[in-house]
């Protein structure tokens, strides 16, 4: 593995709590590792396996999903759907031999920044130490 | 038992509109709809065909018709699994459920080979799926190989969506260039066959069809028991078993959690 591999990492982040925690952030001038590129989405609820696997596709080598914490959504149960899809895209992945690793689901409130910060910097830690994704998916 | 069978059929026709069972004839074995006064020594059920897909179409067609069904265990899970998202109304069907036999059973390496409908035939027991044993002892890079090797043989003829009794969307997302690249052969490792294993979690009733109708032979049903384990793990839930049980994947957390 080449040791200038910069991770791509794309993070799906919902509108009402981890996109704000993202924002809490940078307002409070946190640091964290740049490899996260945003895309914000209306609910964690959105992001279907479809939406995740097309990121990977696209060339991303690791994809972070980011809701409300269970019981403040927005939309009262649309990160319910994201919590149980997750888990099972991440056991296929495992299934078919590419490491579930590559897939984070997490939390994060809008009042959050330290936990977007530390989670951000983790999962790019993980995501540099897997490689690049291409050797894994076409 | 074939004489049990028909015999059944026979009297259960005096009050139904027609029963859905396979017909062979000198052309081969294809899916009828027997009627009071048809030959029922031409009902027979080998092949295994996904009967649930049948009745699917019957119900499209009048959907106030009275039928009954020949259905091995798969098929009545099958049927379960479409009556809770409304894609066959239950009401109006008679189950007429049969055993496998032990080397049918062992042959679709089947957990549960008897409906609970039971009418004709005897329990034998159900057989564990010895590959899913096999595929977990394999280390990660093994697997993507394995894997890699297998859907590289793909020739996207969408067999496996096509039988599967549990796949009715109008439109796939398979066909849909947004989420599975089309044009491309075989489909690139491995977007295409995780969206379809994706999309049969808490829907798989395990009836091996899609193996069966690959003619490239990939291995499908291990990859979907492994997810029917983990479905049962994960929400405790086993597809086909009660029409009551909520699909766990379009519900909240409240109606279906997550275990342990």
């Amino acid at each position: 593995m080449t040791t200038d591999f910069e991770p791509r990492i794309i993070g799906f982040l919902c509108n009402w709590c981890s996109y704000a925690g993202a924002d809490t952030a940078g307002i409070s001038r946190f640091k964290y590792q740049p490899n996260v590129r945003i895309v914000r989405v209306m609910c964690s609820g959105r992001v279907s396996p479809e939406l995740v696997l097309r990121a990977f596709r696209e060339g991303a080598d690791g994809v972070l999903v980011l809701g409300c914490h269970i019981g403040d959504c927005h939309y009262v149960s649309g990160n319910h759907r994201t919590a149980k899809r997750m888990p099972i895209l991440r056991r296929i992945l495992e299934y078919v031999g590419i490491e579930p690793e590559r897939l984070r689901l997490d939390w994060v409130s809008s009042a959050e920044a330290p936990k977007f910060q530390q989670v951000v910097n983790e999962f790019t830690k993980t995501i540099r130490e897997l490689g690049p994704a291409r050797q894994v998916i076409q | 038992m074939m004489e049990e069978l028909r015999k059944v059929v026979n009297e259960l026709l005096n009050e139904l509109d027609g029963v859905v069972a396979l017909r062979g004839s000198s052309e081969g074995v294809a899916p009828h709809l027997f009627r009071s006064g048809n030959d029922l020594s031409e009902l027979v059920i080998v092949p295994k065909y996904p009967m649930a897909s049948v009745l699917d179409l019957l119900q499209d067609a009048d959907s106030d018709v009275r039928l009954g069904v020949v259905a091995r265990g798969c098929d009545e899970r099958a049927l379960i699994e479409l009556a809770k998202r409304q894609q066959v109304n239950l009401d109006n069907v008679r189950i007429i459920g049969i055993a496998c036999s032990a080397e049918e059973a062992e042959e679709c390496r089947c957990a549960l080979p008897y409906p609970q409908n039971l009418m004709v035939g005897e329990k034998v027991q159900g057989v564990e799926d010895r590959l899913i044993a096999e595929h977990e002892a394999l280390a990660r890079q093994e697997r993507l190989e394995f894997w890699k090797r297998q859907f590289a043989k793909c020739l996207k003829c969408y067999g496996c969506r096509n039988i599967c009794p549990e796949c009715f969307c109008e439109e796939c997302v398979l066909e849909d260039e947004l989420w599975a690249q089309t044009g491309v052969l075989p489909p690139p490792f491995p977007t295409f066959h995780i969206l379809r294993a994706m999309h049969t979690v808490g829907k798989c009733v395990g009836c091996g069809e899609c193996e069966r109708t690959c003619p490239a032979g990939i291995p499908l049903t291990i990859l979907y028991s492994l997810l029917r384990r983990d479905a049962k793990e994960l929400f405790g839930y086993e597809a086909g078993a009660s029409i009551e049980d909520r699909p766990p994947l379009v519900v909240t957390l409240d109606e279906v959690p997550i275990r342990g």
